[in-house]
């Protein structure tokens, strides 16, 4: 069953736009330039029930935008989206019910009192049967281990502990789909990983979809099968995630280990690394086979591997590129 | 659900938060008495030479500055840090955590935040209108009272819709924190009634700027001379600008940008 579906969605934003320096400054007082930003520039795709995936881009790719347009903060400016088959930006209260959008580094409880009391707050506006609701929250607390952290003013607690009770609270309604804008942003590595796990038995548990957004590519390894790239507004990549290190990656890196010291291997690839008897070289895709086997014949291998290269670098070269299609 | 349960849960949020800070509540008790000791004192020194002032007479100027009072602390305590929070959330794009909630989007911004210890201004206020009351006793009846209720409800209205344009217009603008001087300024006007200001003043603080309904006609209400016309308008003009003010919100509500893209 189809949960999201984004057809040519689109926007734009006028920015002011000026030169450098006070001449310019003062003049744009009186007469302001504006620039059209296409954020995002009409990008289709389809997101199953229970999928959860990737939103990769670099910054200002229009991945929040297209996150925000779809949880109906956004007013699109061209195309279409349904989620639920709702309009978002029309933001019913069947459509908000069953949405929530978790933040990085923002939060929506309240500052100065416990989170408890927030939440509270949380079952008023959503309107949740006391019974379930508390179910739902001493469950949640539960799988995240807060145990006593929601009884402490929100203020007073750390980046990861205020970040696992955002999650609870974004959860109390159960909704079905969840938007996940940089949930791990500044955490550190235990807890990116206890996030990660969470969500991962969440959605395994519940079979909400997932949208989410990263820099971290440690969270979209870890949680998503299917990612889609978008650059400068428009859809790169859509499909699994191994396909894209098969469809981007130019190159392949091959490891070789060594009974004595080889000689200098400049010859057959770039070197990438020695680490004592093993060398790793990255070679073109196209000529993988014959480096293999030149590396083979030539000299005296004990062990030998052929890789993808880390998924990180395979972001890193789709974004630099401007002339991927 | 409905605006005043959703108020009451975010007043329920906003007592919890401002009980965590008594010391706020001892700034504001010093500082509402010494706002009313200053405003006796003229006031008494005005009537040292003159036994009336632009046809009200001392215990009327009375009534008018309770009014006064009071409805800045309404102002301060539940209208104004909403607006505030609404200009911020829309500089900085934390808007969204407010439109997101299933609840109808203009109640929500309306109603969370809630400043307790402000409250005093409108208790303070609301005794010296009773000493008021009590001086003009042989004025005051049920009808005064009723009229009274009736504009000060209408002037609440119209400065509440008046501030949603204003801070609506953040959509736009993004910073405008300088209004809020400005409308310090301009509320201090409503000190005296707004019939002893130059026509062009007196009109500006009637339409442009809604202090006159706010607090000269409440005050009206309270003295016997609030005629049915004036409150027939007050009413209908607060109709008019909730009405206004809410297509006006839902408008600028379409170009709120997020921030972060």
């Amino acid at each position: 069953m189809t949960v999201i579906r984004v057809d040519k969605l689109s926007k734009s934003y006028f920015v002011p736009e000026r030169e450098a320096g006070l001449s310019a400054a003062l003049k744009s007082l009186v007469r302001r330039k504006t620039r059209e930003v296409k954020a995002v520039d009409a990008i289709s795709f389809e997101i199953g029930a229970g999928e959860i995936v990737g939103f990769l881009g670099p910054n200002g790719a229009g991945k929040t935008t297209t996150l925000k347009m779809l949880s109906g903060l956004l007013y699109p400016t061209g195309g279409a989206a349904h989620v639920l088959g709702f309009v978002p930006e029309k933001r019913e209260r069947g459509f908000l019910t069953q949405v929530t959008l978790v933040m990085g580094n923002r939060n929506q409880l309240q500052w100065d009192i416990p989170a408890l009391d927030s939440y509270d707050l949380q079952r008023a506006i959503y309107g949740l049967d006391p019974a379930g609701y508390r179910r739902t929250r001493d469950e949640l607390i539960e799988l995240m281990q807060v145990g006593d952290l929601v009884r402490k003013p929100v203020r007073n607690l750390s980046l990861g502990e205020r970040m696992k009770v955002e999650f609870i609270g974004a959860l109390l309604h159960n909704p079905k789909v969840i938007f996940l804008d940089e949930p791990t942003l500044g955490l550190d590595v235990t807890m990116q990983r206890r996030l990660r796990e969470f969500v991962a038995g969440y959605n395994a548990r519940t079979g909400a979809t997932v949208l989410l957004t990263s820099h971290y590519m440690a969270d979209v390894e870890a949680l998503c099968k299917r990612v889609i790239v978008i650059h400068n507004g428009t859809l790169l990549y859509d499909g699994d995630l191994t396909g894209l290190g098969a469809r981007f990656a130019a190159y392949k890196t091959i490891s070789a280990s060594f009974d004595q010291a080889p000689p200098a291997l400049d010859g057959y690839g770039e070197v990438m690394s020695t680490d004592g008897l093993r060398v790793t070289l990255r070679v073109p895709k196209a000529e993988t086979s014959r480096v293999t086997a030149r590396l083979l014949t030539d000299l005296a291998v004990v062990d030998l591997t052929v890789e993808d290269p880390p998924i990180d670098d395979v972001i890193e070269k789709v974004f630099n590129s401007q002339a991927v299609g | 659900m409905n605006v005043i349960r959703l108020w009451l849960n975010f007043v329920r949020v906003g007592v919890l938060g401002e009980i965590q800070y008594r010391v706020n509540f001892l700034v504001q008790l010093l500082q509402s008495a010494i706002a009313l000791a200053t405003a006796l004192i003229v006031l008494a020194l005005i009537f040292s030479y003159t036994q009336t002032l632009g046809g009200w007479t001392g215990p009327e100027l009375l009534a008018l500055m309770g009014v006064h009072t009071l409805v800045g602390g309404l102002i301060h305590m539940s209208i104004q840090p909403n607006m505030e929070r609404l200009m911020q959330d829309v500089q900085n794009g934390t808007l969204d955590y407010a439109l997101i909630k299933p609840a109808d989007s203009q109640a929500l911004v309306s109603v969370r935040e809630f400043r307790l210890w402000q409250g005093v201004d409108v208790i303070v206020g609301a005794l010296v209108i009773g000493y008021a009351v009590y001086q003009l006793r042989e004025i005051f009846g049920w009808q005064q009272a009723l009229a009274f209720a009736a504009a000060l409800g209408c002037g609440a209205a119209m400065i509440y819709a008046f501030w949603l344009i204003l801070t609506t217009g953040a959509f736009w603008f993004v910073r405008m924190e300088n209004l809020l001087e400005l409308w310090q300024g301009l509320y201090s006007a409503g000190r005296a009634p707004v019939g002893i200001y130059p026509d062009w003043l007196k009109y500006g603080l009637t339409f442009l700027v809604p202090v006159a309904f706010a607090v000269t006609v409440p005050a009206e209400a309270v003295t016997g001379r609030l005629t049915l016309e004036t409150l027939a308008g007050a009413i209908a003009l607060a109709a008019a600008l909730l009405v206004g003010a809410r297509w006006f919100w839902f408008f600028g509500l379409r170009r709120y940008s997020g921030a972060s893209a």
